[in-house]
Parts: structure tokens; sequence; C-alpha cells
């Protein structure tokens, strides 16, 4: 988080708004507060924040509906703070163009780290760059399709090399199990849906250090994958 | 009474025609008794005779028959005008008239009696078959009993009819149809009589299934046997314990008729057992009717009781979150008690959810995806969400990676639970500095993934009940913060998924708790691109 990065938190509960509120500015953020989704709207027009922390259950709105309007003019990621567990919910919220969720109760760091990945991956743009990704030791580079662990380059089949590629462009995004698949096999007849986590696993086997505990590609329970692009 | 006026006129213009008949017969063959011969006479008269005892039955048959004996004698046998017989043909000629009347009359009696009988059975399948169809008319079982009890009452030509459940079932309730539904005292009389057979028949009939119980015309209620003869034709009502599957459920009673006094002749018997069938039926379907619905109003209470837990268990989530967040600032302020704050929020997050996930389980309403998906994925990501909770244990995996991928058919999120809550609960009994391991292995037609620790173990006399909600070891030291539903939620999140939770003692001490789900086979055909070795040599380096 730096100096320049504007956040704006949208949540009804004013204890838990002053307590995300003190710790971003502590790290440096600009930090604006709204406690109804109408006020949420009308400050991210007037300020064009780089950043929103979304809670669900505003009086006013259902979140959904607002991140569908956010995402008419905005591209700065949103962040959702969810007090539920049912995953076909945190699905819906990717599709409206949420990019993360936190599920209650969190905790100040883990909320903070959401944050700040998504700062950053904002500030990179995946689609305007001809790009080369590192992560976790591994070298993607998408123009070539190649993907190298240190000097040695890694064999993959196409449709591995397509689910990798699919989720290296949305680095540090929930990729759901639907998208993934139409980005992988798009409208192909009698595609093999299905396998897709089995692909997976395999893929994992190729590119990961330790495939039992993996770190590049992680699994978004319910949802979908997720490629960490700051793995270590 | 009306009708009963018009019937015995019918008789009586009978009577009065055909002694007509024998009358003009007589006179004109008189007219011209010397150019026939007795035998024509004999044979007219014989005629009449027949006709009036198709028209008038028996009486009207045997008394033409007398009359034209008398007849034939008077007038047509010489001396004429006298009763005296003067040859032995005479003799033969009268003898050989009156008994063929008397037989001839006599077979149509009977023939007649046959009919009738004939055409009461048809009347009785009639209405039998309009039970039936009555019954199955009415889409509200209640609808098509009170049409059930009109129509017996009809076809009996009684006066009143109820149908009515034991006074000690659940609803004890009675549908009555009757003639007099104004009158009070009837009304009255009605019930007594309905009450005191319903009493008489529900001590008796438990024995045998075919009593039927009589109140007779001197007002005292007999049991009888339907198949007894010895039963009084005469009585003012009659009342069928109404059984379901030898289980007495109800009764059907009838009394007083509309164009006679009830009788109960042997002959209507079959047909009122046979009614008495219908009425259980329709009693049996006002019971399932009744069940079904309270069925559904369980039903109804239940999603309640689970949408209330849901909203609850969703309500308290976002004050923990504010006392999470308070207690991270305490703790950031370097107050020492806020970390156990902390630690206590989690855990009654933790039971919040495993509350709402029972409350679900038992209700019916996990929502399940069951699809492809390997063991080592499922595996990782349980290991990945009790890293935060390890305090100073360890968690070994082992999955073969040189073998293909273990593929089964499961649910990908509730099997993170399972597993989540077998390794939580081997975490907890794992000494300090102890290893948990997780092991996935081919079982026959299944996916094994086993979690061993090396904790106490279970009792063997525990071993039944840890799978039980709510069930902590009795050996256990308590502990407030755990309910002890892990084991129960994983359990029946495996069943739901057609897997199975086991337990078993580890060799050497502590415990396997292993998940066993539908193992898959890839076809290579379908699956080609997963055909290739996965670890392939590039320019001659070896990867990985």
């Amino acid at each position: 988080m730096s100096d320049r990065d504007t956040i704006l938190i949208i949540d009804d509960e004013p204890e838990i708004r002053r307590l995300v509120a003190s710790a971003l500015s502590v790290q440096g953020a600009r930090v604006l507060q709204a406690q109804t989704a109408a006020e949420g709207i009308q400050i991210a027009t007037a300020e064009s924040p780089d950043l929103f922390v979304l809670d669900l259950g505003l009086p006013d709105k259902q979140g959904i509906d607002v991140c569908r309007e956010l995402r008419r003019w905005s591209t700065a990621p949103i962040v959702v703070l969810s007090a539920r567990h049912a995953e076909l919910e945190k699905v819906a919220l990717l599709q409206a163009g949420a990019d993360d969720y936190v599920s209650k109760p969190f905790g100040m760091n883990e909320l903070a780290a959401r944050i700040a990945a998504q700062l950053r991956r904002a500030r990179t743009p995946m689609r305007n760059a001809p790009s080369v990704l590192e992560t976790g030791g591994l070298t993607i580079d998408l123009p070539r399709r190649t993907v190298r662990r240190g000097p040695k380059l890694i064999r993959l089949t196409p449709t591995e090399w397509s689910i990798l590629r699919a989720l290296a462009v949305n680095a540090g995004r929930p990729v759901t199990h639907q998208d993934l698949f139409d980005m992988v096999w798009g409208r192909e007849f009698g595609s093999p849906s299905h396998y897709l986590r089995v692909y997976v696993t395999h893929l994992r086997r190729k590119i990961e250090q330790n495939p039992a505990e993996p770190r590049i590609i992680l699994t978004e329970p319910g949802v979908g994958y997720r490629l960490d692009h700051e793995a270590r | 009474m009306r009708h009963v006026d018009r019937a015995q006129g019918r008789v009586i213009a009978q009577w009065v025609v055909w002694v007509a008949m024998l009358a003009l017969s007589t006179a004109v063959l008189a007219g011209v008794r010397g150019d026939i011969e007795q035998s024509h006479v004999a044979l007219t008269l014989l005629l009449v005779v027949l006709g009036g005892s198709a028209g008038g039955g028996r009486p009207l048959g045997y008394a033409l028959a007398v009359f034209g004996f008398v007849l034939i004698d008077y007038f047509f046998q010489a001396p004429y005008g006298s009763l005296g017989v003067g040859k032995a043909l005479d003799w033969v000629v009268l003898v050989a008239f009156l008994a063929s009347a008397f037989v001839a009359t006599e077979l149509l009696a009977r023939a007649r009696g046959e009919a009738e009988t004939a055409r009461r059975r048809t009347e009785e399948v009639a209405s039998l078959s309009r039970l039936g169809s009555e019954t199955l008319r009415y889409a509200r079982a209640d609808d098509a009993i009170e049409a059930l009890s009109a129509l017996i009452r009809s076809t009996l030509s009684a006066r009143w009819c109820t149908i009515r459940e034991l006074p000690d079932s659940k609803s004890h309730r009675r549908w009555t149809s009757a003639v007099d539904a104004d009158d009070d005292r009837a009304a009255d009389r009605m019930r007594e009589l309905d009450d005191r057979m319903t009493e008489a028949a529900s001590a008796s009939a438990s024995a045998a299934a075919d009593r039927i119980a009589l109140a007779t015309a001197d007002g005292s209620i007999v049991i009888h046997s339907l198949s007894d003869d010895e039963v009084s034709s005469r009585i003012e009502a009659f009342g069928l314990p109404l059984f379901i599957e030898s289980r007495l459920v109800g009764m059907l009673i009838v009394g007083g008729g509309t164009q006679a006094p009830l009788t109960f002749a042997p002959a209507r018997r079959r047909f009122v057992a046979t009614i008495s069938y219908y009425a259980s039926l329709g009693l049996e379907r006002v019971r399932l009717e009744r069940e079904a619905e309270e069925a559904r109003e369980l039903r109804e209470a239940n999603r309640a009781k689970d949408e209330v837990l849901a909203a609850v268990s969703h309500d308290l989530r976002t004050p923990l979150t504010t006392i999470k967040l308070l207690a991270q600032d305490a703790a950031a302020r370097g107050d020492a008690a806020a970390a156990s704050i902390e630690a206590h929020v989690d855990r009654l997050a933790d039971l919040v959810t495993n509350v709402l996930d029972l409350s679900r389980i038992r209700a019916g309403g996990v929502p399940l995806d069951v699809a492809l998906n390997t063991a080592e994925d499922v595996i990782a990501a349980t290991v990945s969400r009790v890293h935060g909770v390890l305090r100073g244990r360890r968690i070994a995996t082992t999955v073969d990676l040189d073998q293909p991928a273990l593929v089964a058919r499961f649910d990908f999120v509730q099997t993170l639970r399972i597993l989540g809550n077998l390794v939580d609960n081997a975490l907890r009994y794992s000494p300090e500095g102890g290893v948990v391991e997780i092991i996935a292995t081919r079982d026959g037609q299944w996916v094994a993934i086993a979690v061993l620790d090396r904790g106490p173990g279970v009792l063997a006399t525990e071993r039944d009940r840890i799978f039980d909600a709510f069930y902590r070891p009795r050996s256990e030291v308590p502990d407030a913060g755990r309910a002890g539903l892990g084991l129960s939620i994983a359990r029946r999140l495996a069943e739901l998924q057609n897997g199975t939770v086991e337990y078993m003692a580890r060799g050497g001490g502590g415990s396997v708790f292993t998940l066993r789900l539908p193992a898959e086979d890839l076809s290579s055909e379908t699956f080609s691109d997963l055909a290739e070795p996965v670890r392939e040599p590039e320019r001659g380096t070896v990867p990985g």
C-alpha cells in the first residue's frame, strides 16, 4: 500500500469500518468511509478510489447489485466482506465483478494482505503488456508459450498450457470453474469439462515444487482456482 | 306410507281383473257348452289361472285354480247347475285341471322369486360400483366419506348412516347422513345409539372381525356374528366395526328404514359386509390425508427452523468480526488477554458453522456439487486451511506422485469440511510435537484418505458413540469450547456423498480415521491429454 492508494470502505457497521480504516491508514492508504450503498456510490463517483472494500449486508441494496453498479464505470478492484459461507454466492459475486472476498469473521492481516495483492495486481494490468510472469520460482512467458523452472523448460500438453495461461492472465484473482472451462475449451462440442480438476492436478505435478502443498495454483473451494502471482 | 297403499292397490286390481276374466271366459264358454268338450274348457281356464299367477303371484294363482275347479264342475259337467260329479271321466278332468293349475302357479312363483333375487343382486352390484366411483370422485377424503355415508344410507333405504372414527383415536370424527337431519330428537337418539353400539362393538370386536351390533326393537344392544342365522330380522339400527389390516379403526352405523322397519335379512349380509370395506377405506384415506398434512406442517416448521438458524448464524458473524478486530487491535497495543479473546471468537465461529451444518444435514438441505475431483487437491486444501491451528504439531501427507492421480466422485467443499474435522480432531488429541499423517490410497472401489494420529486412541466401549452428535468421550477432560460435533458431521457428510468415515485403532497406539469415497477410473481414450508421461525429459535435463 502506498500514499497514492485511495480505499473506500462501504460497511454499515461503524466499529468494523473504524478498525479497518485505522489499520489501513497506518499502512499508508488514504481511507474513505460510507455506511450505505447510496453514500458509497456517491463518494466513489466523486473520488474514483483505487479499491473498494464492500460489505454484503448493507441495509439499502443487495451487495451483488452494488458490485454490478460499480463495475459499470470503474475497473478498481472490489474486495467483498461476506457473512455467508455459500460458495454459490462467491461465484455470483465474482461474475458480478468482485475481485476477491473475505469471509467473516476475518482477521485484519488476512484482509490487509488481500487488499495489498489486489492493489499490486491493479497496477500491473496483464492485458496490456506482452507479459512474462514470475512467481514461486516459475517463469511463465505468455507470448512465447513457455514455462520454466529456473533454466529448465517444463513441457506441458496443450490443455495444460491453456489452463495455466487462463489463470496467469487473471493472476491474483479467483477464476471460477465455469470461466476457466470457457476459456480453455470454449464452446467446443463434447469437451471433457468434468475432467478440469484432474487436469489441474496434473498441471500442478509439473509446475509445483511440492505438488502436495501447492503455492502457485491455489484451490478456491467450491469456486475455482487462483494463480498466486506473488508465490514464494 | 303412501307408496305402501299404492302397492296394495296394485294387488287388488290384479285380483279384480283376473277374477273378472275367469267369469267372462266361463260365461262365453257356457253359452256354447253343447258344442265343446270339457278339455277345451279346462285348457281355457288354465290359461286364465296362468295369467293370474303371473300378474298377482302365488295367492291369486291358487285362488283362480280353486274357482276354476268349482266352475267346471258347476257349469260344464252334467248335470249342469249342480256340484255333483257324474262320471269317472269328469273326475279325471277336474283333478287334471287342479294339478296343472297348482304346478304352473308354483313354477311361475319360483321363477318370479329368482328373477327378483337377480334384480336385487344387480342393484347391489350397481350401488357397489357407485360406492367405488363416489370414493374416487372427490379430491378431499372428507368429501368422499361424506358422499359415501349418504350413498350407503340411500342404498339401504335407511333413515340415517354414520361413519365414525373410534372415540380414542386422534381426531374421533363422525360423518352422518340423515333423512331427518333437522329433527333434534331423532339426532339425539341417533347419537345415543351410535355411542352405545360403538362401545359394545369396541369391547367385543377386537376378538372377531365379523361382528355386528344390533339395536333391537326392545332397545337393547346385542352383538352377533355376521354369519349367525339367529339374527332377529326387525331392528332399529345395526353397527359394523370397521377394520384396516385387522386393526379396529371405526364404525359404520345404519339406522331406521324409510320404506319399512330396517331388516337384516341373511341375503343382504354379504352386501352390507362389502359396503363396510368401502367405509373402512374412506376412514383410512382420511387418516392418510391427515398424516400427510401433519408431515407437511412438520417439514414447514423444520424449514423455518433452518432458516432462522441460518439467519442467526449469519447475523452472529458480523459482531464476531467486530470482536475479533477489536481483539487484534488490543493485541497490537500490548494487551496480553487479547490473543485468548481472538482464539475464542474463532471457536465460536466454528461452533456456529457446525450447528448450522448439523441442522442442514438433518433437514436434508446440504447443497452438493458432486464432481470428479482428485484426492491430492482436497488434501492440499485441507492442509493449507489448518496451518494456522497446528500449535506445535506437524502434518505429513503421503500421496504417491509417480502413480496417476487418485480420482473420485465427491463434493469438494463438503469433503474439505470432513477432512478439516478429522484433521482438527487428530491435532487436538496429538501430543505436543506429534505428527498427524494423511495418507491417500486406492482401496478397491474406493479412494481412501486416512488421517492418523498418535493420541490416546478411543476406548473400545466408546467406538460406536464417537460419531454421535454432541458426544464427547467420558475419558476426556471437559473443554467448554468443543461441542463434539466434528466427527458426527464428518460421517454424515461422507454418507451424503455415498462415502463412509470409519474408526480403527492404530497399531502402536493412536487412531486412524478413514474417509472412503467412490473411486473413478478415467478412460485414456476420452482423456488422451493425460496419457502422456507426467514428467518428460527436455533436452537431456529432467525437471523437478
